[in-house]
């Protein structure tokens, strides 16, 4: 289907599942997260791993798209440890510097509950495609219309965005090897010669952008584009399951999995 | 029907209007070629027709519907669908049924008969089955052919082209002529601006383009055969109708006025006709010396 985002093409119950429900899902799951203490993590792991499972995703396709996550959270668990005050630690009297009890209690339960952000963000994207997204976006942002905004011209951004995508790698690919044709040196090893091939690629990258940008609202315009009101391929209907789904999470929400903070 | 009125138009401050005083009348059903040199203007005139551009002065009526009056525009460009040169630049959707769904979805026809027409114009360009996939991994021709399901699903009257086929390889260059072809033959007006002159050939009727103005409206055959005249634009006149024109320099005693392959073949051979018949009857001796 889509070549890119992380979107597995699979057959699961989750995969079945309306859009709308799987965003509000990730929604509770993340305020609950947030609430919730060591041990209430914990559980929130076995959600996740039970909802991997139901998706049909593999933990270790899970565990992949927590990889460019890991640095920074790793210097976040750093800046915990070293930077809390409490109790000295009486196992790591690594020289002066000392780490206390505290630090590291804060600093896995911290960077616990943004590694579990992610991976339940990662269980919808990789079983939502890019359309299905938009579409549950919309539905969703359908209320916003009393305050002026409209739902049909956000889902339109976003998916030209991600439409765009692909035209940008494309149109990248075309320029440096248009630059290379003529001799350029694109494996620069000094930081300046590495800006200033970045510089090279932004000028041409930008104007055909732009001028792309222009042909597609031609394109949009003749065939009958107008801001607002508009209707799709694809209606969302809630079944049972989804409904029943999004009131066991709202009431998830209101109380809390588990009375310890 | 198109109807144009003493359209002029200038693009902003520029003082020399790129389209002068033009009148022009184009039916139903009917297949009409716009060739000129780059920069006569023709691109401007055909974005007249669904309203991308508006007059500065004049009048341009599609069915009766004036473009100036911006509760007709919705019905206009269903009425007159454009496709333009590049096919990349006119895909909307992520994926391509999608994209087909974009012009019905903007109408506001509820999904069922989005998903009813959107299938239905996908098997007419014989792009069934290619519903889920990204409009990227497509070929060129492949997306000028989205770009005319996209269109056929608002069911409109005429088919505006910028130069449709100029990316095109030849066996989907052939597909696309036999679809438009296909598409007249429903009664839908097609307008296509082309360099190439043998599909200008194909065309009812010939607008030639120069300097803003029409210069002239005609059959294919009477104006695509004054070769010498074609030239003198800038622009190459079918290859066939070349021959026979140089054939006819040279003395020999064929007609100029063909711009088909059929026609000119059928005139060679009554030239051959004529060469060997002479022989056989006066110098037969000679001829059998030269076989």
């Amino acid at each position: 289907m889509y070549n890119f985002g992380q979107y597995i093409p699979q057959k699961s119950p989750v995969h079945d599942l309306d859009p709308r429900v799987k965003i509000i899902a990730v929604l509770a799951l993340s305020l609950i997260i947030l609430q919730v203490g060591i041990i209430g993590l914990l559980e929130v792991v076995t959600v996740v791993l039970l909802g991997a499972r139901w998706a049909r995703i593999p933990v270790l396709a899970l565990l992949k798209t927590l990889r460019p996550v890991l640095p920074f959270f790793g210097c976040l668990f750093l800046l915990y440890i070293f930077f809390t005050p409490g109790r000295p630690l009486p196992l790591f009297p690594i020289g002066p510097v000392q780490i206390s009890y505290e630090g590291l209690y804060m600093g896995l339960q911290q960077v616990g509950k943004f590694l579990l952000l992610v991976a339940s963000a990662s269980i919808f994207t990789l079983t939502t495609t890019p359309s299905e997204i938009t579409m549950g976006l919309e539905r969703l942002l359908r209320p916003l219309r009393i305050v002026g905004v409209s739902s049909h011209d956000v889902a339109m951004m976003i998916s030209l965005a991600l439409r765009f995508l692909p035209t940008l790698v494309d149109e990248i690919k075309s320029i440096r090897e248009a630059q290379l044709a003529r001799g350029a040196n694109l494996n620069a090893h000094t930081l300046t010669s590495k800006v200033r091939t970045i510089i090279y690629l932004a000028g041409p990258l930008s104007t055909n952008i732009l001028r792309r940008c222009d042909e597609i609202v031609d394109a949009m315009e003749a065939r009958g584009y107008q801001q607002g009101s508009r209707t799709y391929l694809r209606e969302l209907a809630l079944t049972r399951v989804d409904g029943l789904i999004i009131m066991v999470l709202v009431i998830a929400v209101l109380f809390p999995l588990v009375g310890i903070p | 029907m198109i109807q144009i009125h003493n359209l002029t138009f200038t693009y902003g401050p520029d003082p020399s209007p790129v389209l002068k005083d033009l009148n022009l009348c184009i039916d139903k059903g009917e297949h009409v070629a716009i060739i000129g040199p780059n920069g006569c203007g023709k691109t401007t005139l055909i974005r007249h027709f669904n309203a991308l551009l508006r007059p500065s002065s004049g009048e341009v009526l599609i069915d009766h519907l004036s473009t100036r009056d911006p509760r007709n525009l919705l019905e206009i460009r269903r009425r007159v669908g454009m496709i333009f040169q590049n096919p990349t630049n006119q895909i909307v959707g992520m994926s391509v049924e999608e994209d087909v769904a974009f012009g019905p979805g903007n109408l506001g026809l509820p999904a069922d008969e989005i998903r009813h027409r959107v299938d239905e114009a996908l098997s007419k360009v014989g792009l069934s089955g290619f519903q889920t996939r990204s409009p990227h991994t497509l070929s060129g021709g492949q997306k000028q052919l989205l770009a005319l399901a996209g269109l056929l699903a608002m069911a409109p009257q005429y088919i505006v082209m910028d130069e449709p086929t100029s990316s095109l390889d030849p066996v989907t260059n052939e597909n696309v002529l036999a679809l438009l072809q296909e598409l007249k033959c429903q009664g839908l007006g097609i307008v296509q601006i082309t360099h190439n002159m043998d599909e200008a050939a194909l065309a009812d009727r010939v607008l030639v383009m120069n300097h803003g103005e029409i210069i002239t409206d005609g059959k294919p055959a009477d104006i695509l055969s004054r070769v010498d005249w074609i030239k003198s634009l800038g622009l190459a006149p079918p290859r066939i109708t070349e021959l026979l024109w140089l054939l006819h320099h040279n003395g020999e005693d064929v007609r100029t006025n063909i711009i088909g392959l059929e026609g000119a073949l059928e005139e060679i051979m009554r030239l051959l006709i004529q060469l060997r018949n002479p022989n056989q009857l006066g110098v037969p001796g000679k001829a059998d010396g030269h076989v």
